[in-house]
């Protein structure tokens, strides 16, 4: 088996290049970071495996996702290494490329998005490139597959004459000779390859913090004791200068002029408007408009309430019948027909509705747009010390939190990435809109997008002071890292946005044949057994019990029906169960009967207090989970539990005691 | 406030420094080619001293204006 990790700098493509070369595939985005660990695939027909790993502009790494990649190679050993560059961007490309060349691994270099070079009037000697930088050197388009069949064939042949030499830059004097001098230590004691040795220190001259750690831990003294050496005299900066000449003049040797150019700028016609320093913003809300209109009113709840109806109607009745006729005791046709089609049933209804916005999201990244969203952002979020670029998670957020959260690894500062993950969970994800739509249809009737739009809005509300408040707790800096790279555009392809969607949504399905599959269950237990064994009225209940037992406690915010109560608890498994729940305790299994009936519960003020509630309470498990591994603590995992039943008990207070006095 | 976006097309700077910028942004300005001497342009400025688009070596690049200041030699 031949391993060949595939690296790059972030926009290169390298992700759709992946996803070409291999049978499965991975997300792709037109975003940094979207590859956010590393995905495993095998090229079709062999027993060639092939690693992604995430975007990154040099082995020292800056954000959490970039650490992944040194990490990588530290302590693996692929067999080859597929350098994936942009061809119109090869100056800096190369500063990595570089940084693989000297590791030792053979290197394939994939010019990619080659037409791009070709557009711009230039092209190079692959000769001269390849007798420079001593690899083998290939033109290809992931997106139109030009030079994709040549560069698999080229992978599977497992005895490829790739040349073997790691690239030696000519550092100045004093460097060279502290690699050498350092690197034969470790040699001689260490027993590391030559190679390796000599990779290991000039990374560590760089002041590579993934590096440098891994000295400490297998305590390199011939680096440690030269570390303040190496800093003293400024290698970095030396090492910096020694590559980037020798790129340019590489590059400088290599260049070719094609005589022949018809070069439109596609991209630079469409950021007049869409960067454009004033209507920026508006085109921004403009498009998450566009997204949320085709998700939640012209495309996705049509066809949600299409299969509700199929769902709830001739499915239900169906099998019903069929487990009469086929003579099921009556306990199994309740758990199939009212625990499972309606709690199952209830939540899959809003697939539509979620894959859309999926979908404009996966087309939103592939184009190039997220970039721009996070630089017309910016100045906003530095007020409430974020970035432009914590904009993203937040809107990811929209869908599922447990994704936003994992899109934060892309922002710099440990303090920011905090931040953004902490107020994540506020943004309302597509979970809890199942219950939303449910109550809205119930209480406010002719006006259901308002009241949805102002849950969304009191969440970024919430969430805005939220960050501002953490921003002065941490005392976060003003000035931040914040660099963003505009890619070009693309026009989205359609398998790739369908991938993207797949991706994203796959989780949702999967939840629905798992947790909220047993959630369902469970509820329908609870609400069938007692303390005596099977009740008959499910007023006796064990959920019943359970519900009237904490009711005080829910009376001041507006929350009276037992059967609610029961359905928030089963709602921290996932927020989409409290929808099936409620179906299974107001025994009903379809929207409408459960519209009607919670009608006798609430009035239309302690429904908005409820989803007020519903907004905020408690993050449900994944996402608890997901702040507990990406703050690498259990207390912050803890404090998002307990701040945010703070903050939605006390907003659903306020609103429904205040409310009561006017209504 | 400057309402210096209206001049953009043609305006041509020149890196006279990486003083009293972060270590993380050098680092990342490195990475993406700038150095000493880069010649960039200004593509963009968003109003109140929002981020600046810049483009060197065929690529566009989001930058806080402070940043784009510093290296220039604004301030």
């Amino acid at each position: 088996m031949t391993t060949v990790a595939l690296l790059g700098n972030p926009n290169t493509g390298k992700s759709t290049l992946f996803n070409e070369l291999t049978d499965k595939y991975a997300t792709v985005g037109n975003w940094t970071g979207v590859t956010v660990e590393k995905k495993l695939g095998t090229i079709k027909h062999s027993q060639v495996d092939v690693v992604d790993l995430p975007g990154v502009y040099s082995l020292n790494p800056i954000t959490k996702d970039e650490t992944v990649v040194t990490q990588y190679l530290l302590h693996n050993h692929p067999d080859l290494i597929l350098n994936v560059t942009n061809a119109n961007q090869l100056k800096r490309n190369l500063l990595l490329s570089i940084e693989l060349l000297e590791f030792g691994t053979p290197v394939i270099i994939a010019l990619n998005m080659i037409d791009d070079l070709k557009r711009s009037g230039h092209y190079y000697n692959f000769e001269t490139l390849s007798e420079n930088l001593g690899c083998g050197i290939r033109a290809t388009n992931a997106r139109s597959k030009e030079g994709l069949q040549q560069l698999r064939e080229e992978l599977v042949r497992s005895d490829s004459p790739t040349i073997n030499q790691p690239l030696q830059l000519n550092y100045p004097f004093m460097i060279n000779q502290a690699i050498r001098q350092a690197s034969q230590a470790l040699i001689a004691d260490y027993g590391y390859p030559q190679k390796f040795a000599r990779w290991l220190v000039i990374q560590f001259m760089n002041k590579n913090k993934v590096v440098r750690d891994y000295a400490t831990h297998h305590q390199l003294t011939p680096l440690l004791n030269q570390q303040r050496y190496y800093d003293a005299q400024d290698f970095e900066d030396d090492i910096f200068q020694t590559r980037l000449a020798f790129i340019e003049d590489t590059l400088k040797a290599a260049r070719q002029t094609l005589s022949t150019t018809t070069h439109v700028e596609l991209t630079a016609k469409i950021d007049q408007w869409i960067t454009h320093p004033l209507l920026g913003l508006p085109v921004f809300i403009g498009i998450f408009y566009l997204m949320f209109k085709l998700s939640f009113d012209w495309v996705g709840t049509p066809l949600s309430d299409t299969l509700d109806a199929f769902l709830s109607g001739p499915l239900s009745t169906g099998a019903a019948h069929w487990l009469t006729s086929i003579g099921a005791i009556p306990l199994l046709r309740s758990l199939i027909v009212n625990g499972l089609i309606a709690g199952v049933g209830g939540v899959l209804v809003f697939i539509p509705q979620i894959f859309v916005l999926f979908a404009c999201i996966s087309i939103l990244e592939d184009s190039g747009y997220m970039a721009r969203a996070a630089l017309v952002t910016d100045r906003i979020m530095q007020l409430i010390g974020l970035n432009g670029k914590a904009f993203i998670p937040l809107i990811i957020g929209f869908g599922c939190n447990v994704t936003g959260i994992m899109a934060a690894r892309t922002i710099e500062q440990p303090n920011e990435r905090l931040i953004t993950t902490l107020i994540s969970p506020f943004m309302s994800c597509s979970a809890r809109l199942p219950i939303y739509s449910l109550f809205v249809a119930a209480f406010f009737p002719h006006n259901q997008a308002l009241i949805v739009l102002s849950i969304y809005f009191l969440g970024i509300i919430v969430a805005l002071l939220m960050a501002k408040v953490y921003q002065i707790l941490f005392k976060v800096k003003e000035n931040t890292v914040f660099i963003v790279e505009l890619p070009q555009y693309h026009i989205p392809r359609l398998d790739v946005i369908w991938h993207g969607t797949w991706d994203k949504g796959k989780g949702f399905i999967k939840k629905a044949g798992t947790i909220i599959f047993a959630g369902t269950v469970l509820i329908w237990l609870l609400s069938n057994l007692g303390p005596t064994g099977l009740v008959t009225s499910i007023d006796h209940s064990f959920s019943a019990q359970l519900g009237k037992l904490i009711q005080p406690l829910f009376a001041p915010i507006g929350i009276f029906s037992w059967q609610a109560i029961s359905a928030l608890f089963t709602g921290i498994l996932a927020k989409e169960v409290i929808t099936s729940s409620m179906m299974v305790l107001f025994h009903t299994g379809s929207q409408a009967g459960l519209i009607a009936l919670i009608g006798q519960y609430f009035t239309p003020l302690s429904a908005y207090s409820l989803l007020v509630f519903i907004l905020f309470y408690v993050p449900c498990f994944a996402t608890i989970g997901t702040i507990k591994s990406e703050t690498g603590s259990g207390k912050w995992a803890l404090y998002s539990v307990v701040s945010s039943f703070i903050i939605a008990y006390a907003l659903s207070f306020i609103i429904y005691q205040i409310g009561i006095l006017f209504i | 406030m400057q309402l210096t976006f209206s001049k953009t097309n043609s305006s041509g700077y020149t890196i006279t420094g990486f003083q009293g910028i972060d270590q993380a942004t050098c680092q990342r300005l490195h990475s993406l080619g700038l150095q000493l001497g880069s010649v960039v342009r200004l593509v963009r400025q968003y109003p109140f001293h929002g981020p600046v688009i810049i483009e060197a070596d065929n690529q566009q690049i989001g930058i806080r204006y402070a940043v784009f200041k510093r290296l220039t030699g604004g301030y």
